[in-house]
């Protein structure tokens, strides 16, 4: 990611440590990762995460990040349809998403 | 400094270009376009959407959509696994036609816009995010051609559009650029930071937009099915 501003401060109310969404139990299985890459803004993926997912200042960047640091975060979690239409999604913004079944 | 900016009227977001700067811009969105519509296998099928899911679409022949072989097309579209060709050769199949449909919606959107410029490129409030979008897709294919594959490259290429802007060329050719340092890399890498001014500060505005505690609520993920 290319970091030409920090984004504003991150005063959301959500915790940071909670990295990934909660859902129903079932054929939840599957993840959307989201990779880093050199050409993405940090805030540019910071605002993906806000606008599409909806979530908090804080939680996205903290995801964003995550994608920064170590390379890669767990965006969305959810059953195999879901995630598809995560990836295309983070696709279409521009951002390099993978599904991924979760490790039993 | 190229930056997007409030108009005053407050139903849009704007930056003024000069004649110059339209142009290029304009250029390099037909020419990501032009990229867009590319399609060797001939198995993009825009407006046979609904053949997609076919129930005996497993059967086709013709079925599986081949993954770009050009790399900067192949990051527009990229695979949607990294170890499983099963996983990404279905969802390219069921998913490749919409998201070229959706940047080809977005570049147009911007192209349009671009047209209008008449100098300032007006963007209405509702159009900002497919702009962003546009802009991204821009950067993506510039940064291919210009060999930006590690964050280091990105900042040489900054520096190299800061410092060696003297060499500039009058046209841009995102198709083909020599890897060594010609007028034509220099003026890429121009090409490169103006769209990143660009959308830095339009992503500044919509961020401004967002409710810092976000909607989860209503999330997409979170929906149970």
């Amino acid at each position: 990611m290319t970091a030409t501003t920090v984004p504003g401060g991150a005063t959301g109310t959500r915790t940071t440590a909670e990295a990934e969404t909660t859902s129903a139990p079932g054929d939840d299985g599957w993840v959307t990762v989201v990779w880093n890459d050199p050409v993405n803004l940090m805030s540019y993926v910071t605002y993906v995460f806000r606008s599409y997912f909806g979530y908090s200042q804080a939680r996205a960047d903290h995801l964003m990040r995550q994608v920064h640091e170590v390379g890669r975060a767990t965006v969305s979690k959810g059953n195999r349809e879901q995630m598809e239409k995560d990836v295309q999604a983070m696709h279409g913004f521009g951002l390099w998403a993978t599904v991924q079944a979760v490790e039993a | 400094m190229l930056a997007f900016g409030r108009t005053p009227d407050g139903v849009g977001i704007g930056v003024r270009l000069d004649a110059g700067e339209r142009t290029v811009l304009t250029e390099v969105v037909d020419q990501v376009l032009a990229l867009l519509s590319d399609d060797p296998g001939g198995t993009a099928e825009p407006g046979h959407e609904g053949a997609a899911s076919h129930p005996l679409d497993g059967l086709r022949m013709d079925g599986p959509v081949e993954a770009p072989t050009d790399p900067a097309l192949h990051r527009l579209l990229p695979d949607a696994s990294r170890d499983d060709a099963e996983v990404t050769a279905e969802f390219r199949r069921l998913t490749e036609g919409d998201l070229r449909a959706t940047k080809t919606g977005n570049l147009s959107l911007l192209r349009g816009l671009l047209d209008d410029a008449r100098p300032d490129l007006v963007i209405p409030v509702r159009d900002a995010p497919g702009v962003a979008a546009a802009l991204t897709d821009l950067r993506l294919v510039v940064s291919q051609r210009i060999g930006i594959r590690t964050d280091a490259d990105a900042e040489a290429v900054y520096t190299l559009a800061t410092t060696g802007a003297a060499g500039r060329s009058d046209r841009v050719d995102v198709g083909a650029v020599d890897s060594d340092g010609s007028a034509a890399r220099v003026f890429l890498a121009t090409v490169y930071v103006v769209l990143s001014l660009l959308q830095e500060s339009l992503v500044d505005l919509l961020l401004d937009d967002l409710p810092l505690d976000g909607t989860e609520g209503s999330s997409p993920s979170d929906v149970a099915e």
